[in-house]
């Protein structure tokens, strides 16, 4: 308490109410809106463009991407909740604030926000699996497993996506991260494409990227049910997210207390 | 005897090369209200700030609630309701959601916030808007959700940031009325406004704040009888030499204030005789109140 006064408690809880009480107002047209994307993505890349494509390892490309899509949708969900929708309940309509009135502190919102974040991703992509069974891409019942890990990485993405909400003065701020960092990321993680063969230094990067090692996981999982490296990419992916965590309370502390 | 509930000492704040609070010490005690006068950009909200915790001291000793702001303030704001001065509620819940949720960050039950919702809706005049939008209501109402959600947890202190700023006539009284109320209830109070006169009524002391420290502070009669008198005459109209030196014999202060003449009068013997016998009646003549105190010390230039 002394030492840190804005760390995190079980009040974080509380926040995450919060979230789920907005939602219950639009959860409908969101969970239709989120459907019909991933139908559109899958029809679109997977057996669209897939026509063009020749089989990869021995799975057809819409079995490749699907997996991708997956982490992939997590990610897109996390960071928009929480640079849009954040920047908004932090700037605009001083939702942080009225918070910081009440006895919580940046860590409880912060954490709060994160998991709220995590949670919108992880229906986004229980969704994307529901459409992805009823078009029979899905090989082991593993894939389930998916979902836990799946809500790991929103957290990461969510905390990134904080860390340049806090950094934001504007909305517009979010057109740089999102073309810097986000769909880098989704394009270089091994999504649509194998990175493998690629020249070394996109090679070395893509081992960088925390959503390469989210896709190598849903792959496994997906195709052979199995992971391998398991310990490793989930190493990588836990690490991130305790980094981009701590980033976030100290710089959304920052910019809320002066 | 039970401590004070702000016991404020140097309190400094710098914003860059801004010396926002410059040196504040203040000590409320409980069941007390407080009002901190002030022109725009004196310093009030900032030392509002200061006590729960948003805003850090550089400099000097706060303890609000018995308890070290710098250290402690979740365990203070446990305890206190706040009522910023710009608005804070949350657009995307109704009224009932805005306290129900808020009621949850105070760890207050379910069935016992109910209860308190229904409570406060009652005493602040909203119940029939228990399932609005908080786009559908007026400035007047959503300034009393604000009180009524600074009020869900029972606090012991309430700090009010400017409450009737920007409100109609009907609905300044109504809140004044409904923080006399709490006031006579036993909470402590501690607030800012423009309005001198429902601060001379209220509180039971006051302070003058400008750059950033209190230039008095004491209740408002005896601050008011003390720094100005007890009446003032008010002459339209100018004066010339001659009548000002004719004024010197009585125990009065002048001020000019283009075109108005102010005679500041400790015990009022004389002058309205003086004043008839000059042929001047085109005078007013009315008590001195905490607005000629207040621009006696700040002055009455412009400050946006």
């Amino acid at each position: 308490m002394m030492l840190f006064p804005q760390a995190p408690s079980h009040r974080a809880f509380r926040v995450w109410v919060r979230h789920l009480v907005y939602y219950r107002s639009f959860y409908l047209a969101e969970w239709a809106g989120n459907l019909g994307e991933h139908i559109l993505w899958l029809v679109a890349f997977g057996y669209g463009l897939g026509r063009l494509v020749p089989n990869l390892d021995g799975i057809s490309y819409a079995q490749f991407i699907g997996p991708g899509l997956m982490v992939s949708v997590a990610m897109w969900n996390a960071t928009y909740e929480s640079t849009y929708g954040a920047y908004s309940r932090m700037r605009i309509q001083n939702i942080y604030e009225s918070m910081l009135m009440a006895p919580l502190t940046v860590g409880d919102i912060v954490l709060g926000d994160l998991l709220w974040c995590a949670s919108r991703a992880l229906i986004g992509s229980t969704l994307m699996l529901v459409v992805l069974s009823l078009f029979g891409l899905v090989g082991s019942l593993w894939a389930v497993a998916i979902l836990p890990i799946l809500f790991i990485e929103a957290v990461m993405f969510a905390a990134l996506g904080l860390i340049a909400t806090s950094l934001a003065h504007s909305f517009s701020f979010f057109n740089f991260y999102f073309s810097a960092i986000v769909m880098p990321m989704f394009f270089f993680a091994g999504t649509l494409f194998p990175i493998k063969g690629l020249p070394i230094w996109v090679e070395r990067l893509s081992e960088a990227l925390p959503l390469t090692h989210a896709v190598r996981i849903s792959r496994g999982l997906f195709i052979y049910g199995h992971v391998e490296n398991f310990i490793w990419h989930f190493s990588f992916l836990l690490g991130f997210t305790f980094l981009f965590l701590t980033v976030a309370c100290v710089l959304v502390s920052r910019r809320m207390v002066e | 005897m039970p401590g004070f509930v702000i016991d404020a000492q140097s309190i400094e704040k710098s914003f860059g090369t801004l010396k926002a609070v410059d040196g504040v010490s203040l000590q409320v005690k409980p069941g007390e209200c407080f009002g901190i006068l002030g022109p725009n950009g004196a310093g009030k909200t900032t030392t509002i700030k200061m006590l729960h915790g948003a805003v850090e001291s550089d400099a000097g000793s706060l303890r609000v609630l018995g308890r070290d702001v710098a250290t402690q303030s979740r365990l203070i704001r446990a305890q206190m309701g706040i009522v910023s001065q710009e608005d804070t509620l949350d657009r995307d819940l109704t009224v009932y959601e805005n306290l129900w949720v808020y009621a949850g960050f105070f760890s207050i039950s379910k069935k016992a916030s109910l209860t308190r919702i229904e409570y406060l809706l009652d005493f602040m005049q909203l119940r029939e808007k228990w399932d609005s939008q908080i786009k559908t209501l007026s400035g007047g109402m959503k300034r009393r959700l604000h009180i009524a959600r600074a009020l869900i947890h029972e606090p012991k202190f309430l700090i009010l940031d400017e409450p009737t700023t920007g409100l109609d006539p009907q609905a300044r009284h109504l809140v004044w009325q409904r923080l006399r109320e709490l006031k006579a209830q036993g909470l402590t109070i501690l607030l800012t406004t423009h309005y001198m006169e429902e601060a001379a009524q209220m509180c039971d002391r006051i302070g003058i704040m400008d750059g950033g420290k209190f230039l008095v502070e004491g209740p408002p009669q005896t601050l008011v009888q003390e720094k100005v008198g007890d009446e003032v005459y008010e002459l339209k109209g100018g004066a010339s030499i001659e009548f000002l030196d004719s004024l010197q014999d009585l125990s009065v202060t002048t001020e000019i204030v283009a075109d108005i003449l102010y005679l500041y009068s400790r015990n009022g013997m004389g002058i309205m005789e003086h004043l008839i016998s000059r042929g001047r009646k085109d005078f007013l003549r009315r008590p001195a109140t905490l607005e000629d105190l207040f621009l006696k010390l700040t002055g009455r230039e412009l400050r946006d």
